[in-house]
């Protein structure tokens, strides 16, 4: 008979799967809460590459004369400058909230395909560590970021190559946008899917957030604006490498051709840049003044007219290669015509303000400092689609001064409004308000003292993407001073990163709602569960949130408006 | 606000609709539409480049009639996916689904081997992407479509394997579903290339 013995059985170690350690869950996610929070941090971190490029361009041109980057470098810097912040730093990280929000506040558990998602964030991280890359090999692009052929259509073979010295570096920006542009389609296909085909019970389009909205206008816009970049840069290369004669003139072919195509992604791009920015506005403005959003048919719909205009205005990036007088016309006018859909936006952004209870928290204080630096970029840009008028101040500072008011004064005021209104949800604790006030100011006072004088320096002539300038032809002061509002600037975002890291270590727990907010996202854990909600809600209204905590007041009990 | 809101109490419509596309197949389409449009634009930069040119010189030193077998071969291609391998597995027929791949599979390829003759046969006579403006024009155009016909073929023959495997059933394709899509976009596109290459300099007679 045998006795009956405890069998001691080893213990059950497993060994942790490498998806299971903490780096592991981070590489191998398919989570698009995780996936948007690694958008963003690269974003940030490429944000602070630009903006060291940036300070090297305000650095050599702080005094005339200057010896701080030879011409070459010079070249490079302000090439990289624009390629990082545009490609690198606003696109991904707006696509990177989207990520976040997106499904949550459409009442999604994730993207429709997640692991399209994640392939789309490794190649922006590979396709930026690539361009960045190139400083390494003494070869960073140096046509600027619209890569005028037939400057940068000299490549290794030589063929081409009269009188410019054969090099890769613009093979490093064709490749670069080439891969980016893989990983914006990607991401934008995804969006569109989720968008039209994952929305919470009652979530109709009438009824979706317009951050949802202009996510969706912006994707169709990516859809459709890329591939013209996409077959530019081909053709550029093809020229470079196989010696074919698309963009040369001494073969019949036509470096316009370039402008035409670069500019036919290019103008939906600037678009592809602020729609994001106009639906985070939207969000923050109406929490914030305690009012729902004012006309919230005329907000999302201007934002499509936005996005069909936007195909229809390339041209007047070109207005001084002696474009047909009908065709010149024709892109004027419908340039002007892009102002009436914007000026609908900024009407009822200032509708929704007016009588509501204000709470000047930092969202806020950014939301308001967009809509007001973004009006002076669209009225100088209003301003630049008068022909006469852009022959003048084509290629000056004049142009400089107003892309940086609507891509610095909009899209990077409106991140920060983002960042500032959805850390609490990404990570549970609040920003520090007080670092967030002094940032807002800076910030809006650096970028009036950089850009405003941008404007003049434009009038009085001097040229953009020159490497130094002359003593004696009256630029001193301004370009002094522009230096010193890109270190305000510089001061501002130092504040950020401070403050960021503080909050993240111990800031103030946030809770589910910090905001008394409206909109799905709020309506669950903060940081959310994997799975976003315990059950998908069902909608009924346009503030779903809202009405759900005060249901004697909710949208369909009371007519607003 | 707005309309609904006024008639009192919105209906809790279902948004996800059971019987509807899959969420693959309306990716599949807006990934389509998206490389659509880069060919939209390469055609485009070709028609640019021809009328400034006014037409002179941008006819093929060759005759029309190998690349218009050449045409039905690719375009007769997308029947067998359809009528045979498509409608076979949605009967759950393994059968129908690897012979009808198997056929477009080889007419794809003869396609593509007739085009690299057809571009030996013209880069042999001297018409090369670097002798002209329209040889960049034509061997970009007519080579970027070879490019995505060898993707698909590529996409298909994976496909095929997976067939062999018989990873398909009447209820799950979406590999061959997303594969026959890709298939037809690459012949419809053909179309619009042969008619502008090779068509057009005939009506200009």
């Amino acid at each position: 008979m045998a006795t009956s013995t405890i069998v001691e059985r080893p213990a059950l170690v497993r060994q942790k799967r490498f998806s299971e350690t903490y780096i592991g869950q981070w590489l191998t996610t398919t989570d698009h809460k995780k996936i948007g929070i690694m958008y963003m941090v690269t974003a940030f971190f490429f944000f602070v590459v630009g903006g060291l490029e940036a300070l090297l361009i305000r650095t050599q041109l702080a005094l005339p004369d200057g010896k701080v980057l030879d011409p070459q470098t010079y070249n490079e810097i302000f090439t990289m400058h624009g390629t990082t912040m545009i490609f690198l730093f606003v696109m991904p990280m707006f696509t990177g909230l989207g990520n976040y929000v997106v499904p949550l506040m459409i009442g999604a558990r994730d993207m429709a395909f997640p692991r399209l998602n994640a392939f789309g964030y490794w190649i922006v991280l590979f396709g930026g560590l690539f361009l960045q890359s190139s400083f390494l090999f003494h070869a960073a692009p140096d046509g600027g970021w619209f890569a005028y052929a037939p400057l940068t259509e000299c490549g290794v073979q030589g063929v081409n190559c009269i009188p410019a010295t054969p090099s890769i570096n613009m093979d490093f920006w064709a490749l670069g946008v080439l891969l980016l542009g893989i990983s914006s389609v990607a991401g934008a296909l995804n969006f569109v899917v989720t968008i039209f085909k994952l929305r919470a019970p009652g979530m109709t389009i009438n009824r979706m957030p317009l951050f949802v909205w202009m996510t969706l206008v912006t994707s169709f816009l990516l859809l459709f604006a890329l591939p013209s970049l996409t077959a530019a840069s081909g053709l550029l290369l093809l020229d470079r490498h196989l010696g074919t004669h698309f963009y040369q003139a001494a073969f019949n072919g036509d470096p316009l051709l370039w402008q035409h195509l670069f500019w036919s992604f290019g103008h939906p791009e600037v678009y592809i840049l602020i729609l994001p920015a106009f639906g985070i506005v939207s969000e923050v403005l109406p929490v914030f003044s305690r009012k729902p959003i004012f006309g919230y048919t005329f907000v999302a719909w201007s934002g499509v007219a936005i996005g069909f205009l936007s195909f229809t205005v390339w041209a007047h990036h070109m207005f001084a290669v002696g474009l047909p007088v009908v065709a010149q016309a024709f892109f004027a006018t419908s340039t002007t015509l892009i102002a009436i859909p914007t000026a609908v936006k900024i009407f009822n952004w200032l509708a929704t303000i007016y009588g509501g209870k204000l709470s000047f928290k930092t969202p806020m204080l950014f939301a308001l400092g967009f809509v007001a630096m973004f009006l002076i970029g669209g009225l100088n840009g209003v301003a630049l689609a008068i022909v006469p008028f852009d022959y003048q101040v084509t290629d000056s500072y004049f142009v400089i001064a107003h892309l940086h008011y609507v891509l610095f004064g909009g899209a990077v005021f409106a991140i920060f409004a983002a960042i500032f209104y959805w850390f609490p949800k990404m990570t549970g604790k609040l920003l520090n308000e007080r670092l967030g006030q002094i940032q807002f100011w800076l910030m809006l006072i650096g970028v009036n003292v950089t850009f405003f004088p941008m404007h003049i320096l434009g009038l009085l002539g001097m040229p953009r993407r020159i490497y130094t300038y002359a003593p004696d032809l009256g630029w001193n002061e301004l370009n002094l001073l522009e230096t010193v509002g890109a270190f305000i600037i510089a001061a501002a975002i130092l504040v950020f990163l401070f403050n960021f890291v503080a909050s993240l270590r111990q800031g103030q727990p946030a809770g589910g709602d910090p905001w008394d907010a409206f909109t799905l996202e709020w309506d669950t854990t903060s940081p959310p569960e994997p799975y976003n909600f315990k059950t998908i809600p069902v909608v009924r209204s346009r503030r779903p949130f809202y009405d759900k905590k005060n249901p004697e007041t909710a949208d369909w009990k009371v007519a607003v408006h | 606000m707005s309309v609904a809101y006024r008639e009192g109490i919105p209906a809790l419509e279902q948004v996800h609709d059971e019987g509807g596309r899959s969420l693959g197949w309306w990716g599949m389409m807006f990934f389509i539409a998206s490389e659509a449009l880069i060919f939209a634009n390469l055609i485009a930069a070709y028609l640019y480049l021809e009328i400034r040119q006014g037409g002179h010189g941008w006819h093929l030193p060759s005759e029309i009639w190998y690349p218009l077998i050449n045409t039905v071969i690719l375009l007769g291609s997308s029947a067998p996916i359809h009528y045979i391998a498509a409608k076979g597995i949605e009967k759950g027929s393994q059968q129908r689904l690897i012979w009808g791949l198997l056929a477009t599979i080889v007419m794809g390829a003869i396609f593509l081997g007739g085009q690299v003759y057809e571009y030996s046969s013209l880069i042999s006579e001297g018409f090369t992407p670097q002798s002209q403006l329209f040889g960049s024009a034509f061997f970009t155009l007519t080579g970027f479509h070879g490019l995505h016909v060898t993707v698909g073929l590529i996409f298909l023959l994976i496909v095929f394997v997976r067939a062999l495997n018989g990873h398909f059933t009447k209820e799950r394709h979406f590999a061959f579903q997303a594969g026959e899509m890709y298939w037809h976009f690459v012949d419809v596109v053909w179309i619009f290339v042969f008619s502008i290459v090779y068509l057009l300099p005939l009506l200009r007679g």
